[in-house]
């Protein structure tokens, strides 16, 4: 819409740039970037870093109100007398930006040295080392050694901001970022600078130290190492994680995050930018929940209870599915019901149901919801189990069991039917990743993966059907749940998948929400499904 | 902790002054009265103001320790508060610190043992023509000589309290002075009354306005041509006229009286001598602008100009001038140089740590409370009163073109007659001033160079002074007419030790939010400290004047201007006085 764009120049590339964008965003469109550190694209301007001064100037116009052409057959462009900067000044037309010019970039270095000069340059020891801004811009604008000699300005070292944050004052750039989201995003004015000057210092009042669920927050934003999350400090440098785009599986918000893993095991959830989700923020109890992914009483292999024996029995996977499919095979179709997660993946829900088209339900998970990305539903994917034909009134089930009408019953990773009832059963068969209720009961448990481990994906609250993606490989012994059922099925005569994508298509052609899409379609940061 | 009931309902009277949705506003005000009564600011306090306010604690605490004046730890019954600044500093400051400390047998900020007394160094006290200065609790001390330090410490000691002190005299027009703002001061027997002020043709100008057209008054105004005299110059009228129109949010009128460039004395002058002409001047600016509400920001170390004008308003108000759709409320600083600067004053006056604001927004369509707002300092404001009584024409016959008018200027340093005067400007030169005025140096001395209008602008050396007094000029002569404080170097003073006192001065003011000023003001003053010891290093000189040019235009106010011009200056035109300190 030509109404609603502006034409500039950004280092002599042509910019066409929406109405009110200001200079970092539009650089960003030609990918260009300035350096800035105060700005955040979802907080509000500060303007305080000053790193993102940049030169701006207009086209001189004539007596016609037309560019004047110079003598060199340039537009002849009238700089301002003083450099601007880049997040307070929105994009004009004609306007000429310059991000590189000497004037600019002595500006910059200036400002990194008076940053750097009252810094510990403690990068050895600093858990920011490797995604310090900081670090990233005096590598471009800092000078090799320092000139300044006197003595450093000295203030708290390693305080408890909370008891999930650490603050290094001595790091701190003192850029607002943190004071901003506490205040304006997570609600709680809890963060301020103290003192004055070259002495001002980044604190909470004592007693009131940040309380949201979205504390953690302003670690991902601190653009240097002063704010570390306790659950991270020194567990491992950045530059040896891997990172995994994925969906936070903690509630039907579904917030889009990247997996931080390294072999085997997952250091961290951070979110990942989705405005159409998450914006870039996640909260504090989907973040940390994610240590059962290396629990150590993961279940690691199929096992079968013995009757006789009276004691659990592993078994290879070939003789468990076997022996599963034998089971299944005598037991009545009839009387076989399945309960599956809503945490399970939706390609997983649909494999399942194909084993019981008349009992299928999942447990519902409630809690309290705020209003912000935390969700009353707890599940990641109750929008993928209706749409597969699971009830979340798994009363049925339950009924069906004690008056004798079930007999049979696969649980995907569920712990919701009491021993007794499931002491009823003459079949359990429960595909799992930690033992619980259920497992105990279990006559086979095929243990299954965790959501850090697979592919497949997730519907959320507001029907956007997001991907999940393998971070680390299948625990040894465990086997994601869609090909475990995939398996059993094409052993009972149904269809062999081979992959994920497989059973994605043919799902399209049973779920009709789901026509036409696939998984690349359906992208890294999602799309929405007909309701 | 108890707060008194007396004390409470000044507490809630003071709320009112703000509207009712943004009394956060009365934060410093709230400082301010608990202090004096429980003698500090501790965790009880600040709880009490938070929950008083409906605030977060933090934001309390913020403002508490921003402000100088506010101490979290119990100060002596008497705080001995002296200037350490420039102008002080010429007149041997020093010396009277250094007797304090040894009569009172204590270092700096400390107690001493009987709880009577705390030293404290202070930063400009705009007392400069008097130096050196010093404030005990609320009294101001001029003139100081060790003598009278000890007179004033044992009178306390045996009287157990600090007396009053009365205003000195108005000083007596140079006969080269053209009193306009001054013409009443010392006219026998004027005591800046209501009564008193009437007598010699006050209010006039308020009638005449308030019969006006609010737009035929900023017409008048524009026509005039008179710059504000808060130190950038910038036109009153055109100022005014900005004003974003038809918003349907208030308009505020604010008056900046937070005086504190050093060298610059003169506010202080009107609001004591003079506070009605003050007073009458913002009746009709907010008539002019429309505004019914305006407030005077004075700085915390005035405490008793803030009397002054609380008694002023209060006399306005019985006769009616006040009060009929204009109230004008006191609001008190409390110790920060960056509340000089319209949105930093702004940011304080919401009752927040003084940030400057990025610009855009101007004032003039988010001001205070996010309401257009025009911010005036006193001396322009006093001028609105003439300007209407006696036309712009009339005005502009004074001064020269793009300087009309006259200009308060303060002169400080080793003259013989330090002071405020009254001039036209662009009708006098610097050298005219210091030698015909002031009657030249004091012992003997010979001038070695002059700061010409408070002490962020650049330096002139002795040879540079034959410029006369107005805008254009001094801008031209590669300064500025700034604030009009003037202060004169002789050729005993060392540049080094002085730009180190500047540098000192701005590091402390520095509000710390933006990097460059933050970090490069101090930055200067640990340089300057170092090559003052003697331990001055090669290209110490080239490294402090770029690290000035690295403040210099980065950062969000005119701070950053303000400490980088002065050590530019004094680096570039006394470059050998570096060296010989090794530098």
């Amino acid at each position: 819409m030509a109404d609603n764009t502006v034409n500039l120049t950004i280092d002599d590339k042509a910019v066409v740039a929406p109405k009110g964008m200001n200079l970092i965003e539009a650089a960003k469109l030609v990918g260009i970037e300035i350096p800035h550190y105060c700005y955040h694209p979802k907080l509000c301007i500060a303007g305080n870093c000053r790193m993102c001064l940049v030169d701006v100037g207009m086209p001189k116009l004539g007596a016609d109100r037309k560019p004047e052409i110079g003598s060199d057959g340039k537009m002849v462009v009238m700089f301002g007398p003083k450099l601007v900067i880049g997040c307070n000044t929105t994009v004009a037309d004609g306007m000429v930006v310059l991000t590189k010019s000497p004037k600019v970039v002595k500006a910059r270095e200036g400002v990194m040295e008076f940053l750097l000069i009252n810094h510990p340059l403690d990068c050895p020891i600093c858990d920011q080392a490797g995604e310090c801004r900081l670090q990233e811009f005096s590598v471009d604008y800092g000078k090799a050694e320092s000139r300044f000699v006197e003595e450093k300005v000295h203030k708290p070292k390693k305080t408890a901001l909370n008891a999930k944050i650490t603050l290094d004052d001595e790091r701190c750039i003192l850029c607002s970022r943190c004071i901003r989201f506490m205040r304006d995003v997570a609600g709680q004015d809890c963060l301020g600078f103290i003192q004055r000057g070259s002495h001002s210092t980044l604190t909470c009042y004592l007693g009131n130290e940040p309380k949201t669920n979205y504390d953690l927050n302003i670690v991902d934003i601190c653009p240097v190492g002063a704010l570390t999350s306790n659950d991270f400090r020194f567990q491992q440098r950045v530059w040896f994680l891997k990172q995994t785009k994925s969906i936070c599986p903690n509630c039907a918000t579904g917030c889009n995050t990247v997996i931080w893993s390294r072999e085997d095991v997952v250091y961290r959830q951070t979110p990942r930018d989705n405005n159409d989700v998450n914006q870039c923020w996640m909260c504090d109890y989907g973040r940390i929940n994610y240590k059962f992914i290396n629990d150590p009483h993961r279940l690691t292999t199929p096992s079968v209870k013995s009757a006789t024996l009276g004691q659990r029995v592993n078994l290879t996977w070939p003789e468990a599915i076997r022996q599963v499919v034998d089971k299944l095979r005598a037991a009545k179709r009839d009387s076989l019901a399945v309960i599956g997660s809503a945490r399970a993946t939706t390609e997983e829900l649909y494999l399942l149901k194909k084993f019981s088209p008349s009992f299928a339900a999942y447990i519902p998970r409630v809690g309290t919801g705020d209003n912000f990305l935390l969700n009353t539903d707890r599940n990641p994917n109750a929008a993928g189990a209706m749409l597969t034909g699971f009830s979340s009134d798994y009363s049925v089930i339950a009924d069906g069991i004690a008056d004798g009408k079930i007999k049979t019953l696969i649980v995907l990773g569920e712990d919701a039917i009491v021993p007794e009832l499931l002491a009823k059963l003459e079949l359990l068969i429960v595909l799992d990743i930690l033992p619980g209720k259920t497992t105990e009961a279990a006559h086979y448990i095929l243990p299954g993966v965790t959501f850090a481990e697979k592919s497949g994906t997730f519907i959320n609250a507001k029907n956007r059907i997001q991907r999940l993606n393998p971070a680390i490989p299948p625990l040894v012994g465990t086997k994601p749940e869609h090909l475990i059922l995939s398996a059993l099925l094409a052993e009972l005569g149904g269809k062999r998948y081979a992959t994920i994508q497989e059973v994605f298509a043919d799902m399209t052609r049973d779920v009709p929400a789901l026509a036409g899409l696939n998984l690349s379609k359906i992208g890294d940061s999602g799309v929405e499904v007909k309701s | 902790m108890t707060v008194p009931v007396e004390l409470e309902r000044h507490i809630d009277e003071i709320v009112t002054h703000y509207p009712p949705d943004k009394t956060r506003a009365a934060t410093l005000w709230l400082c301010h009265l608990l202090q004096e009564y429980f003698g500090f600011l501790g965790d009880e306090q600040v709880l009490w103001i938070s929950n008083k306010l409906g605030l977060q604690p933090i934001n309390v605490w913020e403002v508490v320790t921003f402000y100088p004046m506010f101490t979290t730890k119990p100060h002596g019954k008497f705080h001995v508060k002296v200037c350490r600044t420039l102008s002080c500093e010429l007149c041997g400051c020093k010396n009277i610190v250094a007797h304090l400390r040894k009569k009172l047998g204590v270092g700096l900020d400390e107690n001493t043992t009987d709880g009577l007394f705390t030293i404290s160094t202070v930063e400009c006290l705009a007392l400069c023509g008097t130096g050196p200065v010093m404030m005990i609790n609320d009294e101001t001390f001029e003139n100081l000589t060790t003598e009278k330090v000890d007179a004033i410490i044992d009178r306390i000691r045996t009287t157990g309290r600090l007396d009053a002190q009365p205003l000195p005299m108005p000083l007596a027009a140079h006969p080269l002075e053209k009193r306009v703002l001054l013409s009443n001061i010392t006219k026998p027997g004027y005591t800046g009354s209501l009564a008193d002020y009437e007598r010699e043709g006050g209010y006039t100008a308020l009638r005449k306005a308030l019969a006006m057209k609010p737009d035929e008054i900023v017409a008048e105004v524009k026509n005039s041509e008179i710059r504000g005299r808060g130190g950038a110059g910038f036109p009153c009228g055109l100022k005014w006229s900005f004003l974003a129109k038809g918003t349907g949010k208030p308009v505020y009128l604010v008056c900046n009286a937070d005086e504190s460039e050093p060298g610059t004395f003169k506010d202080r002058q009107l609001i004591s001598y003079d506070p009605h002409l003050l007073i009458e001047g913002i009746l009709i600016s907010c008539h002019a602008v429309g505004a019914k509400v305006a407030y005077i920001y004075i700085r915390g170390e005035m405490p008793g100009g803030a009397k002054i004008l609380q008694k002023a308003i209060e006399e306005a108000r019985a006769k009616g001038y006040v009060g009929n759709g204009v109230e004008i409320y006191v609001h008190r600083g409390a110790g920060a140089y960056i509340c000089g600067e319209e949105t930093g004053l702004i940011e304080s006056l919401e009752g927040k740590r003084a940030y400057p604001r990025i610009k855009p927004p101007f004032p003039a369509v988010v001001g205070l409370f996010g309401c257009p707002t025009v911010v005036n300092n006193v001396e322009t404001l006093a001028n609105i009163p003439h300007i209407i009584n006696k036309g712009s024409t009339w005005f502009k016959t004074m001064g020269v073109s793009g300087s009309t008018g006259t200009r308060l200027v303060c002169v400080s340093g080793p003259v013989k007659r330090p002071g405020y005067y009254e001039f036209e400007m662009g009708k006098l030169t610097l050298r005219q001033l210091i030698f015909d005025v002031c009657g030249g140096l004091k012992d003997g001395r010979t001038l070695k160079g002059v700061i010409p209008g408070g002490s962020s602008m650049p330096v002139m050396k002795a040879d540079q002074i034959d410029v006369p007094l107005d805008f254009e000029s001094l801008r031209k002569a590669g300064t500025m007419a700034g604030s009009g404080g003037i202060i004169v170097l002789d050729d005993s003073v060392d540049i080094v030790g002085a730009t180190l006192n500047v540098a000192q001065f701005y590091a402390h003011e520095s509000c710390g939010q933006c990097t460059p000023c933050r970090e490069g003001t101090l930055w200067m003053e640990k340089m300057l400290h170092r090559i003052e010891r003697g331990e001055g290093r090669p290209l110490d000189v080239e490294m402090l004047y770029e690290v000035a040019d690295n403040i210099d235009g980065k950062t969000i106010c005119p701070l950053g201007e303000a400490a980088a011009w002065p050590v530019k200056a004094f680096v570039t035109k006394y470059r050998e006085e570096f060296e010989k300190h090794g530098g």
